[in-house]
């Protein structure tokens, strides 16, 4: 290797030397002369690597040893008692430049963000996969960790439940989705945000069930299986207590099959549930009807018309009891 | 070309208690020996009491006689502002006078009939090696290296090379004294470490830490303390013995005499380095100071062991090691990865010293070097790197600046342009705008040194930015570019980066010297300097030795007659002193130089003595 290093044939191909520099009486040879214009020249296109004569991205180490060979031809030390004219400036800008590389290649930050910075068009494409490479193995690292350790495994597992639970809520699939924050609850009890969504899931689910039952019995009412329909209007009246009119069709359909104690406490229940609900009074007034109980029956009766005066059953039911009375 | 046909050039180490002067001869390096026969030149100046001055061996001998008049330690003062901490420190021990000067910004020292610039008093240290160096060539020597201590800021730096001018020597370049003990050390070896340089000297301490590979020296940190160093190992003794001597003569006070105070300084000095090969060391300092009112004079006798020097400077060495630690913790390496540790300085010697250094590395420090004098002959190495062509010495110095450069900025904050520990040379650029709408100036003030508070480090200069285009604020750029040279010395140019038009602008004033001020002293001095270039032969040198002795000695003798003749001292100790004076004057008559040298100290030490016998300083008479 030579005092320039490996410099190949071609590395001044396109470059322009100014006749007058080369031809500027200094105590230096003429490959030097070259080499100084050159990387003068260029000072601003080179990249640190290059300026040292290194390949991109090569180690620190490789950085240093190159500056210390690079300064004994580059520092103007060097030059002591020669003639230098105008490459005295062009070899001081040099050594700074030189000095400026090397500061940032042997540091740790600086050189990494500066790789980043510089990578030719390839190795930047593949930089970025082994960056993502490396994303999915740290998180591949992570379930590892989370399967060693019960209890990062356990608030793995938490996690896992709680946003499948959101996703099923948000799909419309409350029981699973209540069944999900339930699990989460019970193996992190303390889990505030398992328990709120618990909490809502499961009334959400239970009025969604209800109005299952209650549209499959008016279904099967419609097509005369009694017995059907009022074991799913009861169901649905057991699972959604809030809602008036389930108690009631379900009080409806037990006083049919002639349960007049059941019927009554499906009424009173419509009628706390719907304070001001008609079709709670008027099932409520049905029962009291069968129990016997006219004056009573009379006056849920009346409630019903009050609360809803185009309720035809209840005016028919309404002229019976009047019979009654008279009769 | 061959080392004949050029000019020598040599490096001097300006040391604050000695200095040294070395050249490379033949490819080797070489201490210069002054003209009395010596290799270290105490860094000492005086004006005798008949005007003549005095420089050296001489002006230390008759310190004790004109201690007002005698100035040592003139590094601690070199490019310090008035007002200084370290000037208010200096003040208080120095027994010369210091006056503010012209500008009130830098330290003068009252000196004979007048009022010296510190450079100039340096000046005149340099001026002497030079000399030296000159009767050593027989032939006139122009060029020198001159070594500081790495943690010398700009206006230190700025100040020597003056005083190199002053001294009319071209001062190739100023090196870091650590950086050019680790040139010494390595030279002529291929050496590829990783080492510190511990450097402990009169008045300032240094670390380096250096990486050398293949002649390359590569400078990686420096830390150091400019006001820590032997003078203030000494004063530790001093103070114990003053203390000590007051408490057993009844309150008195050797710090009101100042001829007194001098010989203690000697003597502390002598104990400390006698403590270095010792357990315990005397101190006897006869008729040391007047009884008073008809009392005889008071002598002091006293005895110090090593243990009780080592507990008087315990934290002085703590100090060292805590720089030794965060120069390393800088800069990021563990001791353990340290490969040598070389000590340089006198204070090196001490111990206590050493065995800081030891416990602290954990490995045996390298004494292969001679610490005194490393330092002046690694200055000599650059020099001859610096003036000679590359092949004979393939060394090549990459230092470092030891302190942030920076500027002032709003609230009184200090930021930093270049970091300390960034190679030099090196140049920085920074882009400066109005902060108000038309306005035309921007003032810029330019610091060094560690803390964020801009108040707490050395204010380097100020400069304005004057004929800016007024215009809306922040549209105006003008680029400062900040720029270290090889010496450490800060330059700074500025640009407008619209109209091109550029200010080149002086920062340093810390030296005290303006332009013309530096030429007048220069002028004043071609008379003496004229005169020195007349030696050219080694027995002239030798005749201009001799009679500067015997000028010294006639100066002295009537003294010395005067006072044998009115002595109630010791038969035998006037018998000697007689037969000495006889020696000496057989001796000028014979004109015989080497007999001269060796009674000239005598007799001074005679002259001590007799001094205390008669109560009061000789009057001396003009030749």
């Amino acid at each position: 290797m030579g005092p320039l290093g490996s410099v190949s044939g071609d590395r001044y191909n396109n470059f322009v030397f100014v006749p007058a520099d080369l031809a500027e009486e200094v105590d230096l040879p003429l490959e030097l002369k070259k080499e100084i214009l050159y990387l003068y020249g260029r000072l601003d296109e080179l990249d640190h690597w290059q300026l040292l004569g290194l390949r991109w991205n090569a180690p620190p180490e490789a950085a240093r040893a190159a500056y210390l060979e690079k300064v004994k031809i580059f520092h103007p030390d060097r030059h002591a008692g020669r003639r230098l004219g105008s490459y005295l400036g062009r070899i001081e800008k040099i050594f700074r430049a030189l000095t400026e590389a090397r500061d940032v290649l042997t540091q740790d930050t600086q050189r990494a963000a500066y790789a980043r910075k510089t990578a030719p068009p390839e190795e930047f494409a593949r930089m970025e996969a082994r960056r993502l490479d490396d994303e999915v193995r740290s998180q591949e690292r992570r379930d590892r960790l989370a399967r060693a350790n019960p209890l990062v495994a356990r608030a793995a597992r938490v996690r896992d439940l709680v946003s499948r639970g959101k996703q099923s809520m948000a799909d419309g699939k409350l029981t699973q989705a209540a069944n999900d924050f339930l699990t989460a609850l019970g193996l992190d009890p303390r889990h505030p945000e398992a328990r709120a969504l618990a909490e809502q899931a499961k009334k959400r689910s239970a009025g969604e069930r209800a109005r299952e039952l209650y549209d499959r019995a008016l279904a099967a009412e419609a097509m005369g299986s009694r017995a059907a329909a009022l074991t799913a209007f009861r169901e649905a009246a057991e699972t959604d207590q809030a809602n008036p009119r389930y108690a009631a069709a379900a009080s409806r359909m037990t006083l049919e099959a002639g349960e007049l104690e059941d019927a009554r406490a499906l009424a009173e229940q419509a009628v706390r549930a719907g304070p001001r609900d008609a079709r709670a009074f008027e099932a409520l007034g049905a029962v009291l009807q069968a129990q016997g109980l006219s004056r009573e029956a009379r006056r849920a009766i009346e409630r019903a018309l009050d609360l809803d005066p185009s309720l035809e059953s209840a005016r028919g039911l309404l002229k019976k009891l009047r019979w009654s009375f008279l009769g | 070309m061959s080392d004949l046909e050029l000019e020598p050039v040599i490096g001097i180490d300006l040391g604050t208690t000695n200095s040294v002067v070395a050249t490379v001869l033949d490819g080797v390096p070489r201490v210069i020996q002054n003209r009395s026969g010596q290799l270290l030149t105490p860094s000492i100046v005086a004006v005798a009491k008949n005007g003549r001055r005095l420089v050296g061996q001489i002006a230390k001998r008759q310190a004790v006689t004109n201690p007002d008049n005698t100035v040592f330690a003139a590094k601690r003062l070199i490019g310090r502002r008035w007002g200084s901490r370290e000037v208010e420190d200096a003040r208080k021990i120095l027994p010369y006078d210091l006056v503010a000067g012209p500008e009130g910004n830098d330290v003068r020292i009252r000196m004979g009939d007048r009022v010296w610039p510190v450079p100039e008093i340096s000046g005149l240290i340099l001026s002497e090696l030079k000399t030296d160096a000159e009767a050593f060539f027989g032939r006139q020597v122009t060029r020198a290296v001159v070594t500081v201590p790495a943690y010398f800021n700009d206006g230190q730096r700025q100040a020597t090379k003056d005083a190199g001018r002053i001294a009319g020597l071209d001062v190739t370049r100023i090196i870091n004294e650590p950086t050019s003990a680790a040139l010494a050390y390595g030279f002529g070896k291929s050496v590829e470490k990783k080492v510190v340089v511990f450097d402990l000297g009169g008045g300032t301490f240094d670390v380096s830490i250096l990486d050398i590979g293949k002649s390359v020296y590569d400078v990686v940190g420096v830390g150091g303390d400019t006001y820590l160093g032997g003078e203030d190992f000494d004063r530790r003794v001093m103070d114990w013995l003053t203390f000590s001597f007051a408490k057993e003569k009844g309150g008195v006070d050797l710090r009101r005499d100042k001829m007194a105070l001098q010989r203690l300084k000697d003597a502390s000095e002598k104990a400390k380095c006698d403590l270095s090969g010792a357990a315990v060391a005397g101190i006897h300092l006869p008729f040391l100071i007047g009884g008073g009112e008809g009392r005889p004079a008071l002598h002091l006798e006293k005895q110090i062991q090593r243990e009780k020097l080592e507990e008087l400077t315990k934290d002085l060495v703590d100090r060292c090691i805590q720089v030794v630690d965060r120069t390393l913790r800088d800069v990021g390496v563990r001791p353990s990865q340290i490969d040598d540790v070389i000590l340089v300085g006198g204070m090196t010697r001490m111990p206590s010293v050493q065995k800081a250094v030891r416990d602290f590395f954990g490995r045996e420090p390298s004494r292969g070097v001679h610490p005194e004098e490393v330092v002046a002959l690694g200055a000599a190495i650059q020099a001859h790197a610096l003036t000679h062509r590359q092949g004979s010495t393939e060394v090549l110095l990459l230092d470092v600046t030891p302190q942030n450069l920076g500027i002032l900025v709003v609230g009184g904050y200090f930021q930093t342009i270049i970091p300390r520990n960034t190679t030099v040379p090196t140049s920085q650029m920074h882009v400066f705008t109005t902060s108000q709408d038309n306005q035309t100036s921007v003032r810029i003030a330019v610091l060094q040194g560690a803390s964020d508070k801009a108040i707490e480090n050395e204010l380097l200069g100020e400069f304005v930015l004057a004929g800016i285009r007024p215009t809306l604020r922040g549209e105006v750029g003008i680029e400062v570019n900040f720029d270290i040279s090889a010496d450490g010395i800060v330059s700074v140019s500025a640009r407008d980066m619209v109209t091109g038009q550029c200010q080149s602008i002086t920062v340093t004033a810390t030296s005290g010297l303006t332009e013309d001020e530096l030429k007048r002293i220069m002028d004043e001095n071609v008379d003496e300097l004229l005169a020195r270039k007349q030696i050219v032969s080694d027995f002239e040198r030798r005749r201009e030795a001799t009679e500067r002795i015997i000028g010294e000695i006639e100066a002295l003798m009537p003294v010395v007659t005067a006072a044998l003749a009115r002595s109630r001292f010791g038969k035998d100790a006037v018998n000697k002193a007689q037969a000495m004076v006889q020696r000496a004057q057989a001796a000028i008559r014979a004109q015989d130089g080497d007999q001269l040298v060796t009674l000239g100290e005598q007799l001074d030490r005679t002259l001590q003595l007799f001094k205390g016998l008669s109560g009061g300083a000789p009057e001396e008479r003009g030749p």
